[in-house]
């Protein structure tokens, strides 16, 4: 380099100020600024307020029987006009169920996916950063992915007896090995670069170069995949509940109102219908605003 | 003379290839092979090679990056290899590294304040406000200004990372900082600007380099002297001047033959050496140059010659070094008539445009 002997010593030439990234609008207007997403956004934002207030929104008790079973909605020639959609096979509100029902639906997928999330990521990452409890840590979450959710809550049933705490336990189990795997490719990507190793020259502990190292570089990626999980996961706990575990009656959860309705399917539709759409649209929005969040979040897929 | 910073002797780095839960072991790589230097107080040793010599290998072993095999790494005197973790880390605020790619070793969550208060904090070199204000002192010591303190490394262009690394390096003020490949990945420019910024900061702070680099010209101009590795071994190690002019191991004059020159009409002396390195999976009894030496015979391909003294200062592995020593460097040949008339006009046009008067 015959240049570096005619420059003058260390003489910053370039200027920080010139080099400066531009300005990228932030992300959660990005979010809004698809559609699709927007209204999925607003869907599941109205979707918990409704099950937050479930009791000020409420018209009746959802666990009172009334004298008017199977009504129709209020839109059909036959409907009445407390019940705005109908009335189900033992005379108690739909309307009201639904809210309280949702209620229970997404606490159970919350905290089904926020303890599976938590203990997949953790030990996905864990086995990245250390190459020797890898193989064991994964050959375990291969022995857990072949174990069907379904199967895991009829057990947990069986010993625990009926209700919402051996479902969220299945669901979080189920959701581990899923959430450890990606966890895991996530952070052996980070674990190649080269500040890793700049970390450990530095001085740091490893507890300090997983936190500030690791932790911090993987955690979007991780968050935006167990977003995408939450809708699955609904799907799951909705199926357990239509399969008679989880909640105990008369305690409202959707997946269980659908399963009620089925021996009414004939003469009075709406009552397994109507769950079942709400199902389909809290997994729906869930699923695509998951989906913006990955596109407007995850640096890969910017251009 | 003074006291040497690091000795390394007998360093060697094998890699094992297989394993895992059910695997077998599918053979070794000799990455580094017996490798042993000592680097004095204030001096640039740089370690030369072609990419996969082990001269980076070699870089991370002497910080236990990597776990060496075998071998001993001496650190003012105290013994590197066999320490227990927690005095690894103590020890670290002695020895630093720069690394090769800016963009990489730098974490892309942490403010370029976070990065250099880290090691401050951990090795107590300063806290609290006073760590902030070292901070400030080191960005303006390698040529940015303390304002920059809040930004992310993406808002910084390579060579205002390197910065940034170099002043992370030279945080603790160790004894010993580890260039690998520092300036390669950086414009022409830029190199120019940041091997120069390592040389004031060796003058004024007085530590030592190992300057891990493929480029010659960068180390002629940085190295007070130099290891040539080959495939894993040093092959050669002289004074800089020593070795440029003087150059004993034949892959050693291969390598400078091999390096570009601003010199119009410059003709190589001899044939460039062909084929490729062998496998340092399975390297033979032998010279590892053998097979692509021009001067190899029999006791080439049988015995590895050793380290011995050679030259004035210098240490050469070669059975032959004496006739290659007495091979001719390639010299700036004879001008063709016409590129001696047209470097003339050049010359006469920018003496006028220094003066002032058009041409």
């Amino acid at each position: 380099m015959t240049t570096a002997n005619a420059a003058p010593p260390a003489e910053p030439i370039e200027d920080a100020d010139q080099v400066t990234a531009p300005a990228r609008a932030h992300w959660f207007r990005r979010l809004l600024r698809d559609r699709a997403a927007a209204l999925a956004l607003v869907t599941l934002a109205l979707i918990i307020l409704g099950a937050l207030f479930a009791p000020l929104l409420a018209t009746h008790d959802p666990a009172s029987n009334s004298r008017s079973i199977m009504t129709p909605p209020i839109w059909s020639p036959m409907g009445e006009a407390g019940h705005w959609l109908g009335t189900d096979g033992q005379g108690r509100d739909i309307y009201s169920r639904l809210l309280y029902g949702a209620r229970l639906t997404l606490l159970i997928g919350f905290l089904a996916v926020g303890l599976g999330g938590f203990i997949g990521s953790l030990v996905g990452l864990l086995s990245a950063f250390n190459e020797r409890i890898d193989p064991w840590i994964m050959r375990t979450m291969d022995v857990l992915l072949s174990f069907p959710a379904i199967l895991l809550g009829l057990a947990l049933v069986a010993v625990m007896g009926q209700g919402v705490i051996p479902v969220i336990i299945a669901l979080s189990v189920s959701s581990i090995p899923d959430c450890a795997r990606v966890a895991r490719g996530i952070a052996i990507g980070v674990m190649k670069q080269e500040f890793i190793e700049a970390g450990r020259a530095v001085g740091l502990s490893n507890i300090q170069l997983f936190k500030r190292y690791l932790v911090r570089n993987a955690i979007s990626s991780i968050m935006i995949f167990i977003s995408l999980r939450f809708g699955q996961t609904i799907l799951i706990g909705a199926t357990l509940s239509f399969l008679g575990l989880g909640a105990r009656p008369p305690a409202a959860e959707l997946g269980m109102m659908a399963s009620q309705g089925r021996e009414f399917l004939l003469f009075a539709p709406h009552i397994a219908v109507i769950p079942s759409v709400v199902i389909f649209i809290i997994v729906l929005s869930a699923n695509v605003a998951g989906d913006a969040l990955r596109d407007v979040l995850d640096p890969r897929l910017q251009a | 003379m003074k006291p040497n910073v690091l000795d390394v002797s007998g360093l060697t780095k094998h890699f094992t290839l297989g394993g895992g839960l059910f695997g077998r072991k599918k053979g070794v790589v000799q990455a580094v092979s017996d490798v042993s230097f000592s680097v004095a107080g204030g001096e640039t040793l740089a370690i030369v090679g072609e990419s996969g010599c082990g001269k980076s290998t070699t870089g991370r072993a002497l910080l236990r990056l990597l776990e060496p095999t075998s071998g001993s790494v001496k650190l003012d005197g105290e013994e590197v290899t066999g320490l227990s973790p927690g005095r690894l880390q103590a020890l670290r605020r002695n020895m630093q590294m720069v690394f090769q790619d800016p963009f990489g070793s730098l974490n892309p969550r942490m403010t370029v304040r976070e990065t250099l208060m880290e090691p401050l904090l951990l090795h107590n070199v300063a806290t609290g406000k006073r760590a902030h204000e070292a901070t400030a002192r080191l960005l303006e010591t390698v040529g940015l200004a303390a304002h920059h303190a809040d930004r992310y490394p993406h808002e910084f262009s390579g060579g205002q990372r390197q910065r940034i690394c170099i002043a992370r390096a030279i945080a603790t003020r160790p004894r010993l900082i580890v260039c690998d490949e520092p300036v390669s990945a950086l414009d022409v420019s830029v190199q120019a600007q940041v091997v120069n910024l390592l040389q004031d900061l060796q003058r004024e702070f007085g530590m030592a380099y190992v300057f891990i680099s493929h480029d010659l010209s960068v180390v002629r101009h940085i190295a007070d002297r130099v290891a040539v590795m080959y495939l894993g071994r040093v092959v050669e190690e002289a004074p800089a001047a020593q070795l440029f002019a003087d150059p004993r191991h034949p892959y050693t004059r291969a390598l400078i033959e091999a390096a570009p020159r601003p010199v119009p009409g410059l003709r190589i002396a001899a044939e460039p050496p062909k084929g490729e390195a062998p496998s340092a999976l399975n390297p033979g009894p032998g010279c590892a140059f053998a097979p692509r030496c021009p001067l190899a015979t029999d006791l080439c391909r049988t015995t590895r010659p050793a380290l011995e003294p050679a030259g004035a200062a210098g240490r050469v592995a070669c059975h032959h070094s004496e006739t290659a020593a007495g091979l001719s460097v390639a010299e700036a040949p004879p001008q063709s008539p016409q590129l001696a008339a047209r470097l003339a006009v050049m010359a006469r046009a920018r003496a006028a445009q220094a003066s002032g008067t058009p041409a």
